[in-house]
């Protein structure tokens, strides 16, 4: 009903003024990321939907991106820009690995993707960040940025269509917020299982998140990946 | 790259430039003798993309914004933004008190913003405007302190280190850039307190609020301020100004985190929900009301 009416008041306002036309560099193509952290794991989770406009162009396109084997980077926003922050990342990636003669840290990995984002601070990647890894003391990291790098850890973390859908729903489960009880300790599994539900509430009211979602838990051996399918309407 | 006078030690992250339009810096000499154009230019590390349009400057403060209230709302774009800090200068030293929310358009992106940089141990910046401009360009100042320390043997002023940072903000005016912030410490001279802001402003002074909230926090501030406070009477002052500031801005909220700067550095004094200073003062007022 909301948007009948809306129609009705844009297309008053449609012959009221010449609409200016114009290219724009940046295309929203949809999605949902979220991560959870935890003791000695960290758990990510990104849906497969690409959709630009109303049209979905494919349901099994990634938003998961391993940097190294402890650490790894979900985006959603504009796919070009996120495809394109990913190559600039494996390549500092590499040169720092060549330089150095080890992988790079997940708290320098999140440095770095700050000041790669501050880089084009003025053209930015469309890309919505959500970096995931095991840090140097072995507990699950979690870190959330805007499109031009500010960053925060943070136990939990959405970005995307979907976060205004995810983000309640973690802060009261994981976060404990405006519960009474004392907040759990929870094991991995138990997380992939709310992620999953975090996801299925998502998909049911926004139209970019569905298909299938793709879990990935990161310990200290290494990723593990597995899918659920989600509604593909 | 041996052309421009540079020998890279370690393979160099400028190859990624390779073939980019990078911003044109004007006084860089060595590229009118090659006579390069600029797209076979090797990318300069340290300067940034702009878009391939007839007015960058003006492109940018358009579409890039991370302009206070709802100033980006017809951006594509949001960044994060939004706050209440406060820092003022008393007899015991300087009290800097600040909030944790960030927030893009109408959505909260988090609470638990740190929006006092802890720069080095005897600096403190606060952050206001646009969260990355800040954080970024701070972590730079940060740099530029220390390779001042180790050129010249001794800690850099206060008032030197706001105006590098004023000095920068200028040199980017107009690209939109959106950064309120106090330079705060305790150097040979004593306390001091700079306000520098995005077009290169730069204020010395005894009590600043910069942020969305700022004009709540100054009302509180104006009305209880002394020099002669104390310590206990200090911090009180700036953790109920931020109080009142989170209470009627909403893009203000989350913890009240609490700086003193001493003598011998900076002190982190207390990190309080605000929500738990509602209560307290709640019950402030009705414990007066019946005595």
């Amino acid at each position: 009903m909301g948007t009948l009416m809306a129609s009705t008041e844009a297309s008053v306002e449609a012959t009221s003024k010449p609409i200016e036309h114009r290219f724009s560099p940046y295309d929203f193509n949809g999605g949902t990321v979220a991560a959870v952290a935890g003791p000695d794991y960290v758990v990510v989770a990104a849906d497969t939907r690409l959709s630009s406009g109303y049209e979905i162009k494919s349901r099994h396109v990634t938003k998961l991106h391993a940097l190294t084997n402890q650490c790894i980077l979900a985006s959603a926003g504009c796919k070009t820009d996120v495809d394109q922050l990913r190559s600039v990342l494996d390549i500092r990636g590499k040169m720092y690995q060549h330089n150095h003669r080890k992988p790079m840290q997940t708290p320098s990995v999140a440095q770095m993707l700050s000041v790669t984002l501050y880089g084009k601070r003025f053209f930015p990647y469309y890309a919505f960040n959500v970096l995931a890894g095991m840090d140097a003391a072995g507990v699950g990291a979690v870190y959330s940025y805007d499109a031009i790098g500010s960053f925060e850890r943070t136990g939990y973390s959405a970005a995307g269509s979907g976060q205004a859908y995810v983000i309640p729903f973690l802060d009261n489960v994981i976060g404990n917020r405006n519960r009474l009880e004392e907040k759990p300790v929870l094991a991995a599994q138990e997380v992939v299982e709310l992620l999953k539900d975090a996801f299925l509430s998502a998909g049911e009211r926004d139209i970019y998140t569905g298909d299938q979602v793709e879990i990935m838990v990161v310990t200290k051996d290494g990723i593990q990946t597995q899918t659920f399918a989600l509604k593909a309407d | 790259m041996s052309m421009f006078g540079m020998e890279p030690l370690v393979i160099g992250d400028d190859i990624l430039d390779i073939g980019s339009r990078k911003a044109v810096d004007r006084y860089c000499g060595n590229k009118a003798q090659i006579g390069l154009s600029q797209d076979l230019l090797m990318g300069r590390p340290g300067a940034f993309d702009v878009p391939n349009v007839k007015d960058p400057a003006l492109y940018c403060s358009s579409h890039f914004r991370s302009t206070c209230g709802t100033g980006d709302a017809g951006q594509e774009i949001k960044f994060a933004k939004g706050t209440t800090t406060l820092a003022f200068k008393f007899n015991g030293g300087i009290i800097v008190s600040v909030d944790s929310r960030a927030t893009q358009g109408n959505y909260i992106s988090s609470q638990t913003v740190k929006k006092v940089i802890e720069m080095n141990p005897y600096l403190l910046g606060t952050m206001a405007g646009g969260a990355a401009d800040c954080s970024y360009w701070e972590r730079r100042l940060n740099l530029q302190c220390r390779m001042y320390e180790l050129r010249n043997g001794r800690r850099i002023t206060v008032a030197a280190a706001s105006k590098l940072l004023a000095g920068t903000m200028a040199s980017y005016r107009g690209y939109g850039l959106s950064m309120g912030t106090m330079i705060t410490g305790w150097d040979e001279t004593g306390p001091q307190l700079y306000y520098v802001d995005d077009d290169g402003t730069r204020l010395k002074g005894k009590m600043f609020s910069v942020g969305s909230g700022s004009t709540f926090a100054y009302g509180v501030l104006d009305n209880y301020y002394r020099e002669d406070l104390t310590l206990e009477e200090a911090i009180d002052l700036g953790k109920r100004a931020i109080y009142h500031a989170t209470h009627r801005d909403a893009a203000s909220g989350g913890i009240n985190n609490l700086y003193h700067v001493t003598k011998d550095g900076w002190v982190k004094i207390h990190a309080i929900d605000v929500n738990d200073m509602h209560y307290e003062f709640e019950e402030e007022k009705r414990n007066e009301m019946s005595s």
